[in-house]
C-alpha cells in the first residue's frame, strides 16, 4: 500500500515536472525567436522618466531600481493611509447598523448597498476624474486648503492622485469591512447589550468597551482578508495617474521590453507585502486572544 | 442631552441629504446631456459587432434577463421548476453559438464582441472554468500526498498574493511566449484563462473552507456503507461541502463580474472599455460623468441581479441554514 | 481513489504533453506572413480606436480614421478586398509585443518610426513609408500667458504614459534644465479629461491630436498650441522585422497612394484612368503603374492590379487625408508637412519601375 502511494507520488511529481519543462522549453524557444532575454542588468540602467510623486529623491537619471523602488514606497503610503481609514470608516459603518436612529442604520445600508455593487475601478474614476478634478479652490481654515492641483492637509502636500486612490479605496474596502464588523456585531449576544443598557451605559461607551471586543475574534480573520485586498487594489491607482509600484512597473516594461522579469519583481514585492499584512494581523490576532483569555 | 444631539445630527444629515438629493435630481433632468448614452446604446451592448447581426447578442441578453427574472418571482408550477437549472445551464452553449457563429450563423471573431455581451461572457467563461480548477485544487491541497499538498498550497498562497491586473497584464504578455510558435489563442480567450487561473485560487479556499465543515463521520458512514473513496468524494463529501461555500462562492462570482472591469485598463472593449472608446470620440469629449454614472447604473443592477439569484439559489437548496 | 481516475488523469497529461512537445521548435515554419495572410483572406490591424481623425469607434460600431484607412488599402493590395480586415484596439504598452508575438500582421497606430523600434537591438520592427508627418506640441490654455516651454517650469503636465512622448517630454525639459511635474494617464482621453479639469497647466501630445482634441472642445480658441516643437513625429505603419515580402509590400502600397496622387488618379476616376491606359500603348509608366502592362505587383507577391484595388477602395493619398483630417471632417488639421513634395510637403514616392 505504501509503495504503491510513493509510485503514485512520484508519477504525480513526474508529470508536474515534465509539464513544467515543457512549458519552459516554449518560453526559451520563443524568448530566442524574439529576442528578449532573461536578466536583470537592466535595472542600473537610467530610467529616464520623471515621476509626479516621490518620497524620497528621484531624478529621470537615477536607475530602473531606484524608480520602481519609489513607486513601491508610493504604493506603500497609500496603502497605509488606506487600512486606518478604510478600518475607521468601515467600524463606524458596521457600528451604525445597530444603532438606535433609524437615519444612520439606513444610511449605513444604504452606503454599504450601493458601495459593494458597482466595481472599484469605476469608482476610482469617478473620484478622481468628477470629485477631485472638479474641486473649486477652497482655503478651510488656516491649515486646509482645497483645490483640483493638490490638497494641503495640516502641513502635508497631498496631490490629487494620492487622494483619489486614497478616497476611493477607503470608501471601497470600508463598505466589505462595514459587513464583516456587522457580523462580528451580531455573533455578540444580545444578553451582553441587554446587561449594559441596564447599567445605564450609553449606546457609544457599550459599543466600544463591551461588544466590539467580544467581536474581535470573529472580525479578524476576514478583517485580514479586506486588507489584503486593499493593499491588491492598490494597484488600480494607475488609472488615475498615481505613480505606484504596479504604474512605474507598467513603464519600465514598456520602456524595455522586460515583461517577465518585471513580473517576477511585482511579485516578490507583493508576495513580501502579504507577508507583512497577514504577520501583522496574526500577532495582532494573538495579542487580542491572549488579552480576551486572560480576562475571562 | 444625547437625545437632542441624536436629534440634530438627524436633522442635520436630513438637510445635507436633502439638498444633495435635490441638486443630483436638477442635474440628471436639467444639466446632463445624456446623448452619450442614448447614441451609442448599441455599442454599450453589443460593442462593435457587425449591425445587421446585432439581434443576436441582444437575442442572448434578453433571454438571460428574462431568465433571471422567471427565476427571482419564483414559478409556482413545478415543471417549469424542474426545467429551469437545465435551461440556465444551455444559456451558455446558446450564448457561445450566437455570438461566434457557425451552425447557420454567420461567423463573428472574438475581436467584434463587446460591450455588456462580453462582460457577461468573460464573467461566464471564467467562472465555468474557475469553479472545476478550484474544487480540483481544494481537493489537492486536503490531500494526503505531500506533492499534491505542496503544489497547490502553492499555487493557491501564489495566486492570492497577487494583484489581479498584473495576472491580466502579464496573462496577455506572457501566455503567447508559453505557447508553441504558430499556435495563437486571441485576446479574449487569454483574458478568461486569467481570470479562471487567478479566481480557482480564491474558490479553492472558499471549497476548503466548505470540505472542513463536513464532519468526518460523515466520510466514516458511507465508507462503511461500501462506497468506494471516489463515490464518497463524489455524492456525499463534495455536495454538502458546496453548499456550505455556496455564499462565498456566489460572493466570487459577484466579484468576477466587477473585476471585468478591469480589462478596461488592458484595451479589451468591454463594457468600461468601450466608454473609453467611446469618449474619444470628438462629439463626447468631456462627458465622463454621464457616461461613468450610467455604467454605474448597469453594473449595480447587473450586480444586484446576480447577488439576488445567488440568494434565491442558497434558499433553494439549503432552506434551513439559510433561513438563520 | 487513484485507480481509474488516475490512470484517465495520467493519459491525458501524456496526451496534451507530447501535443505541445510536437509543436515547440525552433524549425517550425517560417513563412512571409503576407503569405498567410493571402491563406486566411483576412487582415489583422492593430489600432488604437481611441485618437479621433486616427482610429476610433463610430456609435454604428465601425472603426473610422486615417490609420484605419491605411488598413483598408493593404486589404484591399493583399486579399482583394478593403473590407476583410479585423481590427485589434491595442493600448501603447501592448502594441509592439502583439507585432512580435504575431497577434496582429500590420501596426497602424499612429506610431513613431524612431531608431529604438527599428533596430534588431530594439523593437527589432520595419516600418513603412511616413504616412503622417507630426510633431510632439504642449497645448495650454490661451488665459493663461503660458507662451513657451520656459514658462512651465516646475509646472503640472498631463502626459499619456507608455508612449515616446513621456521621454520626450523629458528630453525637452531636460536639455533646458528646467524641473517638471508629469501626471500620467493611460489615454489621450483621460490626458484631456485631466488638462481640461485644470489638473495640469499644459498637456502634451502630437500635434495631430492635440487638434484633434481641441475640435471636441467647447470653445476651441481658448486654447493653444504652443509654437515649440518638442520632437519630430514620423507617423508610420509597422511589421515585423526580417520579414521582407511583408515589409516591401506594406512600403509600396504607401506609395501608390502617393504616386496616385501625384498622378490625379482618384477614387472616382481610376476606373476611367485604367481604360484609358488599356487603349493607349504609348502611356507605359502609367500602364506598368495601374498593372496594365503586368509584372510590377507579382514582384511583390501581390496581384498586378493591386494599385487599382487599393485606388478603388480608399482613394488616394490626399483623399484619405482630406476625408478624416481634411478642412470639413471633425478634426481639421493643414496638410503642412504632409503635402505633396512637388506642393512644398514631404510626401513622395519612389518610381514605379
Amino acid at each position: 500500500m505504501r509503495q504503491r502511494r510513493l509510485l503514485v507520488q512520484v508519477g504525480v511529481a513526474a508529470l508536474l515536472i515534465g509539464l513544467l519543462a515543457l512549458l519552459v522549453n516554449n518560453l526559451a524557444v520563443n524568448l530566442i525567436r524574439t529576442g528578449l532575454g532573461l536578466g536583470f542588468g537592466w535595472l542600473g540602467r537610467p530610467a529616464g522618466f520623471a515621476l509626479a510623486e516621490t518620497a524620497l529623491p528621484y531624478a529621470p537619471s537615477d536607475s530602473y531600481l531606484w524608480a520602481l523602488t519609489i513607486g513601491w514606497l508610493n504604493s506603500l503610503k497609500v496603502i497605509a493611509a488606506g487600512l486606518v481609514l478604510a478600518t475607521g470608516l468601515g467600524v463606524a459603518a458596521g457600528a451604525a447598523r445597530s444603532s438606535n436612529n433609524r437615519l444612520l442604520r439606513s444610511l449605513a445600508a444604504g452606503y454599504v448597498a450601493l458601495i459593494r455593487q458597482v466595481p472599484l475601478l469605476l469608482q476610482l474614476l469617478f473620484w478622481y476624474f468628477v470629485a477631485f478634478l472638479g474641486l473649486p479652490s477652497v482655503p478651510i481654515g488656516g491649515l486646509i486648503r482645497l483645490s483640483n492641483q493638490g490638497i494641503q492637509l495640516l502641513g502635508l502636500n497631498l496631490s490629487v492622485e494620492f487622494c483619489a486612490v486614497l478616497v476611493g479605496l477607503t470608501v471601497f474596502t470600508g463598505a466589505s469591512i462595514a459587513e464583516i464588523v456587522r457580523g462580528g456585531i451580531n455573533a455578540v449576544p444580545r444578553g451582553q447589550w441587554e446587561a449594559f443598557r441596564s447599567l445605564g451605559l450609553g449606546e457609544g461607551l457599550g459599543l466600544r468597551r463591551i461588544v466590539l471586543p467580544q467581536a474581535l475574534p470573529a472580525i479578524l480573520p476576514a478583517l485580514t482578508s479586506q486588507y489584503l485586498n486593499l493593499a491588491k487594489n492598490s494597484t488600480l491607482a494607475i488609472a488615475v495617474g498615481y505613480a505606484d509600484l504596479y504604474a512605474v512597473s507598467d513603464t519600465t516594461i514598456t520602456q524595455t521590453g522586460r515583461a517577465i522579469e518585471g513580473f517576477l519583481l511585482l511579485l516578490l514585492s507583493f508576495l513580501l507585502l502579504n507577508l507583512l499584512i497577514s504577520g501583522g494581523m496574526a500577532a495582532f490576532n494573538r495579542a487580542v486572544l491572549g488579552r480576551l483569555n486572560r480576562s475571562r | 442631552m444625547n437625545r437632542w444631539l441624536d436629534r440634530g445630527i438627524t436633522l442635520l444629515l436630513l438637510a445635507l441629504l436633502g439638498w444633495a438629493g435635490w441638486s443630483i435630481l436638477h442635474w440628471l433632468l436639467v444639466g446632463a446631456d445624456w446623448s452619450v448614452v442614448t447614441t451609442n446604446l448599441p455599442l454599450y451592448a453589443v460593442g462593435s459587432f457587425p449591425a445587421d447581426q446585432r439581434w443576436r447578442p441582444l437575442l442572448w441578453m434578453a433571454a438571460l434577463i428574462t431568465l433571471t427574472l422567471l427565476t427571482l418571482t419564483g414559478p409556482k408550477r413545478g415543471w417549469v421548476r424542474r426545467w429551469l437549472p437545465l435551461v440556465w445551464i444551455a444559456m451558455a452553449p446558446l450564448g457561445l453559438w450566437l455570438l461566434a457563429g457557425g451552425l447557420g450563423l454567420l461567423p463573428v471573431g472574438t475581436r467584434s464582441w463587446g460591450g455588456l455581451t462580453l462582460t457577461l461572457l468573460l464573467t461566464g467563461g471564467s467562472g465555468a472554468l474557475a469553479l472545476p480548477l478550484g474544487i480540483l485544487l481544494a481537493l489537492g491541497r486536503r490531500s494526503e500526498l505531500p506533492v499534491l499538498r505542496w503544489s497547490s498550497a502553492a499555487y493557491i498562497e501564489l495566486m492570492r498574493a497577487v494583484p489581479l491586473i498584473a495576472v491580466l497584464f502579464f496573462g496577455q504578455l506572457l501566455i503567447p511566449l508559453f505557447l508553441p510558435p504558430g499556435l495563437e489563442i486571441n485576446r479574449v480567450l487569454r483574458a478568461v484563462v486569467a481570470f479562471a487561473l487567478f479566481a480557482a485560487a480564491y474558490i479553492a479556499e472558499d471549497v476548503r473552507g466548505g470540505l472542513q465543515a463536513i464532519p468526518p463521520t460523515q466520510r466514516e458512514a458511507a465508507a462503511v456503507l461500501g462506497l468506494s473513496p471516489r463515490q464518497v468524494l463524489q455524492l456525499v463529501v463534495l455536495p454538502q461541502a458546496l453548499r456550505v461555500a455556496l455564499p462565498s462562492l456566489t460572493n466570487q462570482a459577484v466579484g468576477l463580474l466587477q473585476n471585468t472591469s478591469l480589462m478596461a485598463i488592458l484595451g479589451l472593449v468591454e463594457l468600461l472599455g468601450i466608454s473609453r472608446s467611446l469618449l474619444a470620440n470628438p462629439a463626447f469629449i468631456g462627458r465622463y460623468l454621464e457616461v461613468y454614472l450610467w455604467l454605474a447604473a448597469v453594473y449595480w443592477l447587473a450586480c444586484s441581479a446576480m447577488a439576488l439569484l445567488a440568494r434565491h439559489l442558497e434558499v433553494q437548496l439549503d432552506p434551513a441554514r439559510s433561513a438563520s | 481513489m487513484f485507480r481509474s481516475s488516475s490512470r484517465v488523469l495520467i493519459v491525458a497529461l501524456a496526451g496534451l504533453s507530447s501535443f505541445l512537445a510536437s509543436c515547440a521548435s525552433l524549425d517550425s515554419a517560417a513563412g512571409s506572413r503576407l503569405d498567410l495572410v493571402k491563406a486566411r483572406g483576412e487582415l489583422l490591424c492593430g489600432v488604437s480606436g481611441k485618437i479621433p481623425g486616427f482610429s476610433f469607434l463610430s456609435p454604428d460600431g465601425r472603426y473610422t480614421g486615417l490609420d484605419v484607412d491605411i488598413c483598408r488599402a493593404m486589404a484591399a493590395a493583399f486579399v482583394s478586398d478593403a473590407e476583410k480586415v479585423q481590427y485589434r484596439p491595442l493600448t501603447a504598452p501592448e502594441r509592439f509585443t502583439a507585432l512580435r508575438s504575431g497577434e496582429i500582421d500590420l501596426l497602424s497606430r499612429n506610431t513613431t518610426h524612431t531608431l529604438s523600434r527599428d533596430a534588431v537591438g530594439g523593437n527589432g520592427l520595419r516600418f513603412g513609408p511616413v504616412v503622417f508627418h507630426d510633431g510632439q506640441g504642449l497645448m495650454v490654455n490661451a488665459a493663461s500667458g503660458v507662451r513657451s516651454l520656459a514658462d512651465l517650469s516646475g509646472k503640472a503636465i498631463c502626459v499619456g504614459s507608455g508612449t515616446t512622448t513621456e521621454q520626450n517630454l523629458n528630453d525637452a525639459f531636460a536639455s533646458k534644465g528646467l524641473p517638471y511635474t508629469p501626471i500620467k494617464y493611460q489615454d489621450l482621453n483621460q490626458v484631456v479629461g485631466g488638462y481640461l479639469q485644470g489638473r495640469c497647466a499644459a498637456m502634451t501630445s502630437d500635434r495631430s491630436q492635440l487638434a484633434a482634441a481641441r475640435s471636441g472642445f467647447s470653445d476651441p480658441q481658448a486654447h493653444q498650441i504652443l509654437y515649440d516643437r518638442i520632437s519630430k513625429e514620423p507617423l508610420a505603419p509597422a511589421v515585423v522585422g526580417g520579414d521582407q515580402p511583408m515589409g516591401d509590400a506594406m512600403t509600396w502600397v504607401i506609395n501608390a497612394l502617393i504616386e496616385a496622387e501625384e498622378r490625379g488618379i482618384t477614387q472616382a476616376n481610376v476606373d476611367a484612368v485604367v481604360k484609358q491606359a488599356a487603349a493607349d500603348p504609348s502611356q507605359t509608366a502609367l500602364r506598368r503603374f495601374l498593372g496594365v502592362d503586368p509584372g510590377l505587383g507579382r514582384k511583390l507577391g501581390l496581384a498586378d492590379d493591386f494599385v487599382v484595388q487599393v485606388i478603388r477602395s480608399t482613394g488616394n493619398y490626399g483623399e484619405i487625408y482630406n476625408r478624416h483630417l481634411g478642412p470639413d471632417s471633425a478634426v481639421a488639421i493643414p496638410r503642412g508637412a504632409n503635402r505633396l513634395a512637388g506642393e512644398g510637403g514631404l510626401m513622395i514616392s519612389p518610381p514605379f519601375t
